[in-house]
C-alpha cells in the first residue's frame, strides 16, 4: 500500500485519532486527579463563633481568642429558678452548617454528695426568632447528674443564634457550692 | 462536605469538547477541511499543557485567576462546537445534519456547560457576580424536560415509519 492511500485511510486516521484522545483525556484526567489529591490546609477564621449577648454584662463571662471559647460564671438560688435570657450568642458567618451543644465534663462528678444540692442546669439553643432548637438539660436525680445530649440541627448563613441558661438549688441548699461544667459546640460544615 | 469543584475542571470539560470534536470531524471529514481534526486535536494539547502549568503555578494564580483561564478556554472549546455547527448549516447547506448535530452535540454540550459553571459559581468562595445562581432543582426540570422531549420526538418519528411503511403496503397491495 502507497504512502498516500494510508494517509487518506479514513478507519486509520480515526483510528490514530481516537487513540490520541484516549491518551490525552486519560493524561489530562490524571493530572486533574493529582490537583485534587493535593492536600492544603489553609489557616481560616472559624465559621461558628461566641459572641456576648443582651445578658452578657449579668454572667460575667469572657470571650477568648479568636471567639472560639468563652466562661461564664453562672449562679443559682436555692429553690427559685434563675433565667439568664440572653448571656451568649453563637454567629455563623460562613454558609449553613449543623451545630449542637455536646456534654464534655461536669464537676462535681455523680456520686459527690455536693450534687445533691443542684436541681438543674439548663442550656437551650434559641434561633433569631426565638424558636427552640435544642437543648442540654443538667438535672439531679439525688448526688448523681443526668447525662444530657443534643442532636444537631441546621443553623443558616449569617445566623446569629443565643443560648439561654436556667438554674436552680435545692431549697436549703448549701452556699457556695461551685458547678464546672464544661459544653462543647459540635459543628459540621 | 461536598467536595467543591477546582477550577481547572473546565479545562479538563474544555479538552474533552475538543477531542470529541476532533473525532466528529474526522467522521464526517467530506465536509471538512482535512486539517480540522489534528487543529482540534492540537487544542486539546494545549489544554493538557495548560492543566500542567496551572498544577505547577497552583500557589502563584490564585482561585480567581485559575478560574477566569480555565473558564475562557472552555468558552473557546464551545465557540468551537457552535461554529461547527454553523459551518455544517450555512456554507456547506446541510441543514439536517446541522440540525441533528445542534440537537446531538451542541445543545447538551452547552447545556452540561452552564450547570457545570453555574454549580461552581453556587459553591465558590470568591464572588462571581457575572454567573447567575441557578438553584440545582432546575438542573431536574431541565432533565426531566429533556426526557419528555426526546420520549416525544422518538413517538412521532416511530409513528411517522410506520404509517409510511403503512402507505407503501397499501399501495403494493392496490397495484397487486
Amino acid at each position: 500500500m502507497d504512502k498516500g492511500r494510508i494517509l487518506r485511510n479514513k478507519p486509520l486516521k480515526l483510528l490514530t485519532l481516537l487513540l490520541t484522545s484516549m491518551l490525552i483525556a486519560s493524561a489530562s484526567a490524571t493530572v486533574y486527579y493529582s490537583l485534587i489529591m493535593q492536600p492544603s490546609v489553609t489557616i481560616t477564621a472559624a465559621v461558628v463563633a461566641f459572641a456576648q449577648g443582651g445578658d452578657w454584662s449579668a454572667v460575667a463571662g469572657s470571650i477568648g481568642t479568636n471567639a472560639t471559647w468563652c466562661s461564664l460564671a453562672l449562679k443559682a438560688y436555692p429553690n427559685a429558678t434563675l433565667t439568664y435570657d440572653e448571656p451568649l450568642n453563637l454567629t455563623n458567618s460562613g454558609t449553613g452548617v449543623q451545630i449542637r451543644l455536646r456534654r464534655v465534663s461536669i464537676s462535681p462528678a455523680s456520686g459527690n454528695s455536693q450534687v445533691g444540692n443542684f436541681t438543674f442546669i439548663n442550656f437551650t439553643l434559641h434561633d433569631e426568632t426565638g424558636v427552640i432548637k435544642g437543648s442540654l438539660n443538667y438535672t439531679t436525680t439525688g448526688d448523681t447528674w443526668s447525662t444530657p445530649s443534643m442532636a444537631f440541627t441546621a443553623m443558616d448563613a449569617s445566623d446569629e443564634w443565643y443560648i439561654a441558661i436556667q438554674t436552680k438549688a435545692v431549697a436549703g441548699a448549701i452556699a457556695n457550692i461551685v458547678a464546672d461544667i464544661q459544653i462543647a459546640v459540635d459543628v459540621q460544615e | 462536605m461536598q467536595p467543591q469543584l477546582l477550577p481547572e475542571f473546565f479545562a479538563l470539560l474544555g479538552i474533552d469538547i475538543f477531542l470529541a470534536i476532533s473525532l466528529l470531524t474526522i467522521l464526517l471529514d467530506r465536509h471538512f477541511p482535512a486539517a480540522v481534526p489534528y487543529v482540534y486535536q492540537i487544542a486539546g494539547l494545549v489544554g493538557f499543557g495548560h492543566l500542567l502549568a496551572s498544577r505547577e503555578f497552583m500557589p502563584l494564580f490564585g482561585d480567581y485567576m485559575r478560574f477566569w483561564y480555565c473558564f475562557i478556554y472552555l468558552i473557546v472549546a464551545l465557540a468551537n462546537v457552535v461554529v461547527v455547527n454553523i459551518y455544517l448549516a450555512t456554507p456547506k447547506k446541510l441543514w439536517k445534519l446541522a440540525k441533528i448535530f445542534f440537537g446531538a452535540v451542541t445543545f447538551p454540550t452547552i447545556l452540561m456547560s452552564t450547570f457545570f459553571v453555574s454549580g461552581y459559581a453556587n459553591g465558590a468562595k470568591m464572588s462571581l457576580p457575572l454567573f447567575p445562581q441557578i438553584p440545582m432543582g432546575f438542573l431536574y426540570v431541565a432533565l426531566v424536560t429533556c426526557t419528555v422531549v426526546l420520549s416525544v420526538g422518538i413517538f412521532v418519528s416511530l409513528k411517522l415509519t410506520r404509517s409510511e411503511k403503512n402507505i407503501q403496503k397499501e399501495v403494493k397491495e392496490q397495484h397487486g
